[in-house]
């Protein structure tokens, strides 16, 4: 997936073996996680940001991209895109590092009071703090509930696309209505290098929550015999010494057919999850991170938690009370990061530290006698 | 706060939300399910996923429909969890207009 900004987004090159010393690993990389980079680079410290999903913005990217939002201050009304493509803007001058398309899976304190974070890239960070911006959880692929079909994830199941290549010349049943499942379906259905030996969507209503003209397309298609469209649920399957063989999908008109496949993408969109976040040995409420509001500290010193996983008396989750918290985080971080040299409140009006950070320039007031 | 599952939900149970909660909140009756206040965390990912509107935070449950709000607590302590959509009653569309369904309710 392509990032959608202009904004320098530097990935970098993962070795396996010593782990990469860091001052700060902000987990999410949602609005609050990507405000956080803003706060703790005013303070000169340098973030790593590790996200499951595959682009920067979290629930702004995955729940509501063209939904408006009316109460960040100072912006009467933005998108969810538009909001993640400015922060990316404001955050661009710290050069922060993102591991996306990756979940963290471990978190461990180690003798030193480092924290070694592990993730499912195998990207390891050992860093003096962690901020937990996980929102609601990582977002993870919908999964298609069909009694025994889980057996068949990942040889012949799969929710997400990783090489294309694996399916051309193969028999593909293609779930789901949205832009995914349509986009991919005219992908392995149009002639070319990757074309599949046949591709049949299932979707369980003749509505579609994809772009009118690659609906368009697939209709097309269907009316040139170039690949199939039935209305209906998949709801059980045919196997033969292990492999899945024929789905068996129930249309609305009550007749149940059976395609033959070799392979299935599923495409039900993603809904989070709160995932190992809860095995981090943090205290918790109710599932969510406890905090105290002076610094945004979860029970264990050091890790921080901001926006809408963490919990406290009085918590509303807005946007805007987690760019709050990350401010306050930040300054919690940085007692961690320079224990020798509590960090002065400066105003980015005037201080020229924090232009110098910001490599903008200083402005010269006028004096006035 | 919490969220609650309201009387639309009666004799429907389509049970698309319990496939996005992020924290298995939701717990199964025969005709109804309910969210545990307990568990549920207000992230309100259910509330455009029901077919049928029945689903709204504590604070927005219409004056008539107070009481879902303890219901949903106390059935929720007795019923199972559920984690996964399932195929809804075979006349759930018959139902899903209809109004004063509480007398339907089964415990």
């Amino acid at each position: 997936m392509d990032i959608c900004s202009d904004a320098e987004i530097s990935r970098p090159e993962h070795t396996p073996g010593e782990p990469v010393h860091a001052d700060a690993v902000i987990v999410g990389a949602g609005p609050v996680g990507l405000f956080q980079v803003f706060e703790l680079g005013l303070l000169e410290i340098k973030a790593h940001v590790i996200d499951t999903l595959a682009e920067p913005g979290g629930q702004c990217i995955e729940l509501y991209p063209d939904k408006p939002i009316y109460d960040i201050p100072a912006v009467p009304v933005c998108t969810g895109r538009e909001l993640t493509d400015r922060l990316l803007q404001q955050i661009a001058p710290f050069g922060a590092s993102f591991h996306l398309g990756q979940q963290v899976q471990t978190v461990q304190r180690q003798p030193d009071g480092h924290f070694l974070v592990e993730t499912t890239a195998g990207v390891r960070l050992l860093s003096r703090t962690v901020v937990v911006a996980g929102g609601m959880g990582s977002f993870q692929p919908r999964r298609l509930n069909v009694d025994g079909l889980a057996a068949f994830e990942a040889t012949q199941i799969f929710y997400r696309v990783q090489e294309p290549a694996a399916f051309a010349e193969r028999h593909l049943v293609i779930v789901g209505g949205g832009d995914s499942a349509l986009d991919w379906a005219l992908h392995f259905a149009q002639p070319g290098a990757q074309r599949a030996a046949s591709v049949t969507l299932v979707h369980r209503r003749d509505v579609f929550a994809a772009a009118p003209a690659s609906v368009a397309r697939m209709k097309a298609l269907c009316e040139a015999g170039q690949m199939q469209l039935i209305i209906g649920q998949v709801t059980g399957f045919e196997a033969t010494q292990g492999r899945l063989t024929r789905l068996k999908v129930s249309a609305g008109d009550g007749v149940t057919r059976l395609v033959a496949l070799d392979a299935m993408l599923v495409f039900f969109g993603l809904s989070p999850k709160l995932g190992p976040i809860a095995d981090w040995g943090l205290a918790l409420e109710r599932r969510q991170v406890v905090v105290n509001t002076a610094t945004f500290e979860t029970s264990e010193p050091g890790i921080f938690a901001v926006g809408d996983i963490n919990t406290y008396p009085g918590k509303k989750k807005l946007i805007l009370s987690g760019f709050h918290e990350a401010a306050l985080a930040a300054f919690g971080a940085a007692a961690h990061v320079f224990p020798n040299r509590p960090p002065q409140l400066q105003y980015t009006t005037t201080s020229p530290k924090l232009h110098r950070v910001l490599g903008v320039e200083s402005p010269v007031f006028e004096r006035r006698d | 706060m919490t969220h609650v599952v309201l009387e639309s939900c009666i004799r429907c149970k389509y049970t698309d939300c319990v496939d996005v909660c992020p924290v298995d909140c939701f717990r199964e009756g025969p005709n109804f399910l309910t969210i545990d206040p307990d568990e549920c965390i207000d992230c309100a990912v259910c509330i455009p996923e029901c077919p049928v509107n029945a689903i709204l935070p504590e604070e927005d449950v219409p004056g008539d429909q107070l009481h879902f709000i303890k219901l949903n607590a106390e059935l929720a302590r007795g019923w199972p969890s559920i984690t996964k959509r399932k195929t809804p009653p075979a006349d759930a569309d018959d139902w899903k207009d209809r109004k004063d369904k509480f007398k339907e309710l089964i415990r």
